[in-house]
C-alpha cells in the first residue's frame, strides 16, 4: 500500500473523530479541544501532502504559519470561555444565544 | 492476531506508523469521550506528540520541532492550566443523533474521495535546510509572515482584553 494513503487514511480518522466531538459536544471548552483535534488532522494532510510536493520546503512554511496561527486561536477561545463562564457560571454553548448583539 | 507472512512482510516504518497511528486514534477518542476536561487536554497533548512523531516520519523534523515546541508547549499547556483553573460546570450531552454520524460518514467520504485524486507515489523523506527554510521565509514570504505575527500580537492583546473584561467592571 502507498504510504501516503496511510497518513491521509489517519487524517480522515482524526477528522471524522474531531467532527463528531464539535457536532455532539454542546461544552465550549470540549468543542475547542475537538476543534484542535480537527486541526491536528489538517496539519497532517498538509505535511503528507507537502512530502510529495516538487517544493516540500513551501509546505513547511505554510505549516509553520498555521501552527502559530493556531496557537493564538487557542488564546482568544480560551478567553472567550473563561469569560463566559464567569458571567453565566455556565460553559453550555446553548447559553450564547442570549449573548448575541 | 497477525498472520505470519503478513507480520514478515511489515517493515519497521510501518510497524512504527501503526502504533503512532494506534496512540493518535486513542488519544483523539479520548479527548472527545473522556469526562475530565483536564485530561481530555492532556491527551490532546499526547496527539499532538504523535503527529510531531508522524511529520518526522515524513522528514519534516522542523515542522516536529516546531509543533512540540509551539503547539504542545504553549497552546495545549495553555488549555491545561486554563481547565485546571476552570471550574468546571456539568453539562448534559444530548445523545449522538443519527445527524451526527450522517455528517461524519459524509465528510470522511468526501476526503476519502479528495485525496483519492492525490493518488501518487510513495513519500520520500524530504531534507530541507534551515537555511532555505529561514531565507524562503524571510524573502518570499515575507508578507505572510508579517501578517502572522501581527495576528498573534493582536490575538494576545484581545485575549488579555476579554480575560480583564470583569475586573474592569
Amino acid at each position: 500500500m502507498d504510504t501516503i494513503v496511510l497518513f491521509l487514511s489517519l487524517s480522515i480518522v482524526l477528522f471524522a473523530i474531531g467532527l463528531y466531538g464539535l457536532i455532539s459536544k454542546r461544552t465550549m471548552l470540549r468543542m475547542l479541544l475537538a476543534a484542535e483535534i480537527n486541526f491536528n488532522a489538517a496539519i497532517l494532510a498538509l505535511v503528507a501532502f507537502a512530502s510529495q510536493s516538487p517544493s516540500p520546503a513551501t509546505g513547511e512554511v505554510v505549516a509553520l504559519l498555521a501552527t502559530g496561527i493556531a496557537a493564538a486561536d487557542v488564546g482568544i477561545l480560551v478567553s472567550i470561555a473563561i469569560l463566559m463562564y464567569r458571567l453565566k457560571k455556565r460553559s453550555d454553548v446553548y447559553e450564547l444565544k442570549e449573548s448575541r448583539g | 492476531m497477525i498472520p505470519l507472512e503478513l507480520a514478515l512482510t511489515l517493515d519497521a516504518g510501518t510497524i512504527v506508523f501503526v502504533a503512532l497511528a494506534a496512540v493518535a486514534v486513542v488519544s483523539a477518542i479520548l479527548v472527545v469521550e473522556h469526562k475530565s476536561l483536564v485530561y481530555s487536554a492532556l491527551f490532546l497533548g499526547i496527539l499532538g506528540m504523535a503527529n510531531a512523531a508522524l511529520f518526522t516520519m515524513l522528514g519534516f523534523n522542523f515542522i516536529a520541532l516546531f509543533f512540540v515546541s509551539v503547539y504542545i508547549g504553549a497552546a495545549v499547556t495553555f488549555i491545561i492550566f486554563s481547565v485546571s483553573m476552570f471550574e468546571e460546570a456539568p453539562a448534559v450531552e444530548r445523545p449522538v443523533r443519527i445527524v451526527t454520524l450522517v455528517s461524519v460518514v459524509v465528510a470522511g467520504v468526501v476526503l476519502a474521495g479528495v485525496f483519492a485524486l492525490y493518488f501518487t507515489g510513495g513519500i520520500q523523506p524530504s531534507y530541507i535546510s534551515y537555511r532555505d527554510l529561514a531565507s524562503l521565509l524571510t524573502e518570499k514570504y515575507w508578507f505572510a509572515l508579517l501578517i502572522a505575527a501581527l495576528t498573534l500580537v493582536t490575538t494576545l492583546i484581545e485575549a488579555i482584553t476579554i480575560a480583564r473584561t470583569e475586573e474592569a467592571k
